[in-house]
């Protein structure tokens, strides 16, 4: 991932009012994370699992912060128990942002994440949007972070290979 | 042994107005929601979640103390959050983690399964080995008083492990209907916008607001 592809998610983060963050690294996200855990406008914490992660977003939340929560396609199914309580029980607004492993054209046997992570969302009645271009990654971040809170909705931003690399 | 509703009953005795509460689900947040109707209560925090949602409000709001009363079954669950929260450190936090040994739930007549640790695993030295100075165990009122009003007037983040009988048998009246998750949410929330003077929620009005 080149560093200016990670910019525009910081950025993207830093548009929307995002102050909080926290994430379980993956090697697709690599520069946003190291990005963000040496940013000062948005303070990062490194989980140890990602369902332990979105609650701690979720208590960020509460605390008056704007948390995003950065996690990997495997990751998104490691939390499924915990988003889905927070979007369909208590109704806490979390912009959680995916590098979209197993879009069409991934050259890596991830094949199975383009069989779980769209349906994975549905399921859990989260929002998303599709991000294909790299122009598009700040206005998308702002939008959905806009509607969560608006919503009161965890909304996820997908981003395919094709806006990242 | 002590029961999870005297000690409860003790924390809703000490507990100053101001110290937030995070308490997992089922009966701790039942018999919470009995004792307390205190704005500063966050309830029904599910498996795994307890510790890690306590940890997000405190690094949110470093001023503000902050307690949350998990669960030996809820804690295992995401038990990697003892490193997370001995990283990030926040001096604001205590964790309580009531004890039974076993996956209780809201049963009353008899014990759950057992958990890790009705078997060989001991909470407080895990908390120890992740990174966590101010642990302990305790197993009578008076102990977890006592480790309580040292936590909340000390810089942590401490945990304190409280054994408890495996059985809720001694438990509250049900004298009123505790919030469910989504009147919680906007009780502790506007609690927390008029006290700390952030805005949590939106108005959906939109930018021509």
């Amino acid at each position: 991932m080149k560093p200016a592809k990670a910019k525009l998610v910081i950025d993207g983060m830093k548009e929307a009012g995002i102050n909080f963050s926290v994430g379980v690294p993956d090697a697709q996200f690599i520069e946003v994370y190291r990005m963000v855990s040496r940013d000062r406008d948005i303070h990062y914490v490194g989980a140890a699992n990602e369902g332990e992660a979105a609650g701690i977003a979720m208590g960020a939340w509460f605390g008056g912060k704007r948390p995003a929560l950065i996690i990997a396609t495997s990751g998104l199914l490691v939390a499924t128990y915990h988003l889905a309580r927070i979007n369909l029980l208590h109704e806490v607004p979390i912009v959680v942002l995916v590098p979209f492993r197993g879009d069409l054209g991934d050259p890596r046997w991830m094949g199975m994440y383009q069989k779980t992570t769209e349906p994975a969302l549905r399921a859990m009645d989260i929002p998303y949007r599709v991000v294909n271009q790299s122009a598009d990654i700040v206005r998308t971040i702002k939008e959905c972070s806009e509607s969560a809170r608006a919503w009161l909705r965890t909304v996820a931003v997908l981003f395919t290979g094709e806006a990242l690399w | 042994m002590v029961s999870r509703y005297e000690l409860l009953r003790k924390l809703s005795a000490i507990i100053p107005d101001e110290v937030i509460v995070v308490a997992c689900i089922a009966n701790t947040s039942g018999f919470w929601g009995q004792l307390s109707q205190r704005e500063a209560d966050l309830l029904h925090i599910t498996m795994g979640m307890c510790t890690p949602t306590a940890l997000g409000v405190a690094l949110a709001l470093p001023s503000r103390k902050v307690i949350a009363l998990d669960g030996d079954g809820n804690l295992l669950l995401n038990l990697g959050s003892l490193g997370t929260v001995a990283n990030q450190n926040p001096p604001n936090l205590t964790i309580v983690v009531f004890d039974n040994g076993n996956y209780l739930g809201s049963h009353k007549k008899e014990p759950g399964m057992p958990t890790a640790t009705g078997g060989k695993t001991n909470l407080e030295g895990v908390a120890k080995a992740s990174g966590i100075v101010s642990a302990c165990t305790v197993s009578s009122v008076d102990d977890f008083q006592r480790n309580v009003e040292a936590a909340l007037s000390n810089a942590g983040p401490h945990f304190i492990v409280a054994k408890i009988a495996a059985l809720d048998d001694d438990r509250p009246p049900r004298t009123r209907r505790v919030l469910d998750p989504r009147e919680n949410k906007y009780r502790f929330v506007n609690h927390i916008q008029k006290t700390e003077g952030v805005e949590i929620l939106g108005s959906g009005l939109g930018k021509w607001s």
